[in-house]
Formats: structure tokens, sequence, C-alpha cells
């Protein structure tokens, strides 16, 4: 997965997100899920990791499920506690529905995100998909920018503490001062970029060419072809 | 020979507000290294920025004049053409990369400007080891230290190869080996390939047997006369506010009279990810004692103040006037105070006044105290302007005085006197280090200038690979 192109496999994977939101099979949700967690693995990402990204997903998983499973087409309205427990196949099968969408769109994101570089993802679209080089390259110094977000935000929390004023994590006297920092940041960040002679309209070379391969090809055709093929055939 | 050519030039960062350099004419060529020192705020790195053509086109406007580099202006250029002219260099590490690895920046900046595919490699290999960070090819830039940033930076304007190097306080940030090792290769770089070097900078010792003349800037003018490098007289600078190589700062401070215990560690161990960055720190710190701590780069003497602020997580005891800091009560916050690098990080107000009401608001009498600190620090005009709106150096007064209207009992300070000149440096310290006294507050401070340490320091102390040790004056 790790070697597939960048775009090739965006666009594939958001072609099969597609065709799950059109059927609703969760036979299909989960095997995309399975799928795409195999793959992850078999891509190198340590279980553990891949297990702590998941746990989030499978609390909104769990959500869904309740919410699939108490609002069925047939259910009464509005909803009585003493309802709740009240329950048949089509209230499991609809609960389970929705929690295999979940999964299944969460693997499915987590497939792309775990297994690509955001450098050759920027270069790709930018040469694939033709996204405009102030965009790309903006994109990934902002990227940059995030650690220190971080870092700034605790510092700002720590300066507050220090003087004996508390605040809460996102009020707005602790948000203002990342605000300004976050503007100014950009200014130099962008300014150390044209220094270095970068320009949106400028041509330039590209050290890594981006190449679409037979791989890239056969992924895509896989996805967005004999995997819907299949899906409505058996459906 | 290349020439910057810098004609009757009148700028401002706002209108209305006055010119930052009004009617400014000179030249520098590159036959020789030129450092341009002077005061804060007259103007240095304002005109650096227009040189390199980045100014008026992201901030101020020119309201005359013109600036000629290698005979074009550079205002007529686009980015890449302009970058092979004049490379820049900036003095903070962290804001200056765009890729996550020192190859993938390098690579960035030679596609910019075109550089054929198949010369890449050369070029890349030839910058990396000309600034000897060979092994750092494959390092993601969040990782290395602030000298290691600033090598990685200089390898990218080896690889773009620009007729001139713009250097804005380049060693601002790191330690005394890793700006030697900077300077010296900038030194060769000037040699071997004929690159024009003007650099900002407010301490010359760095530059000391490297560059050729030292220019000193006044209120937004370039005085006419150029020190020699090599014959520099420290009184002549020092009366025009100038960090003199080698000279004393001479404190007057009153006799020490240490206090009891303020603050105690006890095996502080600190990691960052993977990595120990303080491993079983001990120490203690008195009442009414100055100590200064310095160190390389990433030795980790932000991360010992981040430690204590409460932003990284600790292992061990730190212990303030006898209460673990991890169970602190409300009442016992801020007998900790925190002078940050960046003043910005510590302001907590919306107006200047509000930030001093901060520090006051359990006092009775806070609006009359507040007047009468902002007098005295000069910022009263500027009572209703917000913190982020002042000078660096006004920036730094206000959050000085902010945390000592506070009754802290022990007060850290992170670099203070960073990209600060002579004056400023000791009106900073000579504040902070008399309040100490007076106060009877344990001070701490760190600083990449030994000469600070020692003559501000009752007690020095180092970091080294995660140990925290005292340093006799006499071996500094």
């Amino acid at each position: 997965m790790r070697s597939l192109n960048p775009a090739c496999k965006f666009l594939s994977l958001l072609a099969v997100t597609m065709i799950l939101a059109s059927i609703r099979d969760p036979f299909w949700n989960l095997s995309a899920f399975a799928i795409s967690m195999l793959l992850i693995l078999a891509s190198g990402v340590k279980p553990k990791t891949l297990l702590l990204l998941l746990v989030p997903v499978f609390l909104a998983a769990i959500g869904m499920f309740f919410t699939g499973y108490r609002f069925t087409a047939e259910s009464a309205m509005p909803v009585r506690p003493d309802a709740f427990l009240i329950a048949g196949n089509s209230h499991i099968m609809n609960g389970i529905t929705q929690l295999s969408r979940v999964l299944a769109y969460a693997g499915i994101g987590y497939l792309f995100a775990l297994t690509t570089d955001r450098i050759i993802m920027v270069r790709s679209f930018q040469k694939q998909l033709h996204l405009p080089q102030v965009f790309a390259y903006g994109l990934l110094a902002a990227w940059g920018i995030f650690p220190h977000m971080a870092l700034e935000y605790r510092r700002t929390k720590a300066a507050f503490r220090a003087r004996g004023i508390k605040v809460f994590p996102i009020s707005p006297s602790l948000l203002a001062p990342l605000l300004v920092k976050s503007v100014r940041w950009s200014e130099e960040l962008s300014i150390a970029m044209e220094s270095k002679g970068f320009s949106a309209k400028a041509e330039r070379t590209d050290a890594m060419p981006i190449q679409i391969h037979k791989r890239d090809v056969a992924f895509t055709v896989l996805c967005c072809l004999i995997l819907p093929a299949t899906a409505i055939l058996t459906h | 020979m290349g020439m910057i050519l810098l004609d009757r030039l009148r700028f401002s960062y706002s209108e209305g507000l006055k010119p930052v350099l009004d009617g400014l004419s000179c030249s520098f060529d590159s036959s020789g290294i030129t450092v341009l020192t002077g005061a804060s705020g007259c103007g240095k790195s304002t005109l650096l920025y227009i040189a390199a053509g980045l100014y008026p086109e992201n901030a101020g406007s020119l309201l005359e004049g013109r600036v000629l580099l290698e005979g074009r202006d550079l205002s007529e250029l686009a980015p890449p053409e302009r970058c092979r002219l004049a490379g820049m260099m900036f003095q903070n590490p962290e804001l200056q990369f765009c890729m996550d690895t020192v190859r993938n920046e390098l690579l960035f900046c030679m596609e910019n400007i075109a550089v054929p595919k198949e010369e890449m490699e050369e070029r890349l290999h030839h910058a990396l080891s000309f600034c000897g960070i060979e092994e750092l090819e494959q390092r993601t830039l969040l990782s290395l230290s602030g000298g290691e940033k600033q090598k990685a930076a200089l390898a990218c304007l080896v690889a773009i190869d620009p007729k001139w190097l713009l250097l804005d306080e380049p060693f601002a940030n790191i330690d005394d080996d890793s700006a030697r090792a900077i300077a010296s290769a900038i030194g060769r770089l000037h040699r071997e390939k004929g690159v024009g070097v003007l650099a900002v900078d407010h301490r010359l010792d760095n530059w000391i047997g490297i560059a050729d003349s030292i220019c000193v800037m006044e209120d937004g003018k370039i005085l006419e006369e150029r020190l020699d490098a090599s014959h520099l007289e420290a009184e002549r600078l020092e009366s025009r506010g100038i960090i003199a190589p080698g000279g004393s700062y001479s404190p007057s401070l009153e006799p020490l009279e240490a206090g009891e215990t303020v603050l105690e560690l006890e095996e502080l161990t600190v990691r960052r990810g993977h990595q120990l960055i303080l491993n079983g720190i001990s120490a203690s710190f008195r009442r009414g004692m100055i100590y200064a701590i310095i160190g390389e780069s990433g030795a980790g003497k932000s991360t010992l103040f981040g430690t204590l602020s409460g932003i990284f997580p600790y292992e061990g005891k730190a212990i303030l006037e006898g209460r673990n800091m991890k169970h602190l009560r409300r009442s016992d916050i801020g007998r900790i105070g925190f002078i940050t690098q960046n003043p910005q990080d510590q302001f907590v107000g919306g107006t200047v006044r509000e930030e001093i009401l901060a520090s006051l608001r359990r006092e009775a009498e806070a609006e009359s105290k507040s007047e009468e600190i902002l007098r005295s620090i000069k910022l009263w005009r500027y009572r209703d302007v917000s913190p982020y709106l002042l000078s660096q150096g006004q920036q730094r007064r206000l959050g000085t005085a902010a945390l000592i209207a506070y009754d802290c009992h022990c007060l850290i300070c992170d670099e203070p006197t960073y990209a600060q000149d002579r004056r400023n440096t000791m009106a900073i310290m000579d504040s902070l280090c008399r309040q100490a006294r007076e106060k009877r507050i344990a001070l701490i401070f760190s600083t990449h200038d030994r000469q600070l340490a020692r003559d501000y320091a009752d007690m020095i102390l180092g970091i080294k690979e995660g140990k925290l040790y005292e340093i006799p004056e006499s071996s500094l």
C-alpha cells in the first residue's frame, strides 16, 4: 500500500467509500473494514498504534449502533425509555448497519492516512490532480507548525497558571494569544519560503517525479470496477 | 566585485508612523564580510529585509529610494531569481522550513530555482558536507537542535548558491560552539566562492577573525565610519550600546545575602518522546541568590524550565517552599514566576495595563500601583495598547515587570536577554537582579552569553548530558 501512487490510492478509496454509501449491507462494510485493517498491518503499522487510533472509532461505532438500533423506520415516536430494550431483528440489523458504516469509513480513512507519506502525497496531488503549488506547499508548511501549536498551547496555559489565573481548555483568553502567534508564524514562514525562491507562479523542477505504475492502475481498476461490480451482482 | 546599493531609502511600517529608515544611503561590497550592528530597534533588520527584496512586498512601504543588488532592482525580480542574488538566514530557526526532513528541504530549495534533477544529488551532498552535517540528511527538522537547524538553513543557502548571504542575527538562538562553527563556514563560503556577506548581529565575538568591517547603525542611519573588525575598541563600541567582545557588563549588585531554600529538585528526570533529556537532576536554589544556567543548544535548559512551569511531565520531585510542585495549592501558584524567551508567550492581558493588573489583582490600590510600574518602565503612554503591538524590547520590559509585580519567591528566566543590545541587556539584567536582591527572590536565568553569567550570577550551573552541575567561575 505504501508504494501505491497517492493520487490513485486517494481516488480509488474515495470510489470505494461512495460505493459503500450506496449499499446498505453490513457484510460489505465489515469486509471493507477488515481488509483495511489487514492492509494497514501488512504495511508495517504497529498493532498498538492502530488499536489506540481505533478507540474513538469504536466509541463512535457503538454510539451509532444504539442510534440505529433504536431509531429504525418502524420505531414509535417519541422514544420511551421502557421501549428501549424491546428489540426485533430489524432493530439489531439497523444498528449493525450503522456501526459497520462507521467502521468501514474510518478503516478506509486510516488506510489512506497511515500508509501515505505526506510529502509524496502532496507531490502526487500536484502532478496528477493539478493541485496548485501554492496550496500544496502551504499545506506542507502549515503541517510543520502543528507540533509548535501544541507546545505553544501548553506554554500559554502555563503562563496563565503562573499568574494564578484559571482558564478553561478552550477559553478565548487562552486562544487569543495562540491566534496572534499563528498569524505571526504564518507570515514568517511565508517570508522564509519566498526567500528560498518559492513562488506560486514560477516553473519548478521535480526532484522526485511521481509516476503512475501498472500496480496503481490495477488497484484503481480493482476498487472502481471489480469491487462495485461484485457488490452489485451479489446484492 | 558585487555590490548592494541603498539609495535614499525612506521606509515606514505604517502610514503616519515615523519612518524606520529616513533617507538612508550606503553601499556594501562583496570583497569583505560586513557586520551591521547597533542598538535594538535602530532599523538593522529592516534594512536587511529590504536589501533581500522581502520588504516592502511583505510588510511596510518604501516611501522613497531604491535598492540595487549587483546592479539589479530586486523589486522587479520574481522570488527564484531574487534568491539567486540574495539568500537570507533568519533569527528564528524554528520558522524557516517548509518540508519535513533536511534532505527534502534542500530539494525544495533547488526545485524552486529550477536546478535540473541530474544536478540535485551532487549539489545536495556538497551543501551538507560544506556545513558538516552529512549525518543529518535524513533527520526530521523537528528533531534538530537550534544550532543544527541553523546549519541546515545555511546548507539550503549553499545549495541555492546565491551571490550574497544576508544574515539576520543568525546566532541569537544557539550556543557559542555552534555559532563559531557556522561563522567559520560562512567565512569559507566567502573566501572560496566569493559570496558577499552582510550580517546583522548584536554580538561581535563570533565574528572575530571572520568579519572584515563593522558598520554601526543609529536611529535609522548608518554611521559613516566603518570599524576595522581586527581592531575593535571596547569603549567605542560600548558607548554606542554594542556588546564588545570579551567586555564586562560591570553590574553594580548589592552584596549577596542568601536566604532559605525556596526550590529543591530531587532526581528530576524528563523524557521527551523516547529521548532522555534530564537525567536525575538534583539541586537547591536559595532566596536572594542569582543562578545562571549555561549549556549547548538542545542540552535541556528550556526543557528544565518548561518542566518547572508544568509544560512537560517529569519523574522525581520538585519542591517549592516545602510543597511538592505537583500538588501546589492555588494560593501557592505564582510563588514561582517564569519569564519566557519570547515575551509574547507570557501575556495574559488584552492591554498593557491589564497585563500588570493581572499580577496585582489581589492587592489594594492595584490601579495606582499599575500606573507606578508602567511609568517606571516607560510604558505608561502605551497603557491601552495591546501588548502584542509593542516592540520586542518593550514587550520584554513589560513581561518582566508583570511577573515581578506578582509576589513570586522564585523567578525563572529563559534567556531574558535574547537578541538584545548591550544597553537593553544591562537594563534587563540590572532590573532583574536588583529586584532579586531587594525582594529576596531566587533568580534563575539561562543564557548563551558566558560573560553575562560570569558578571551577574552568584552561582553558574551547566547542563550537559542530562546532568546539572556547578561550574567554577574560573573555568569559564
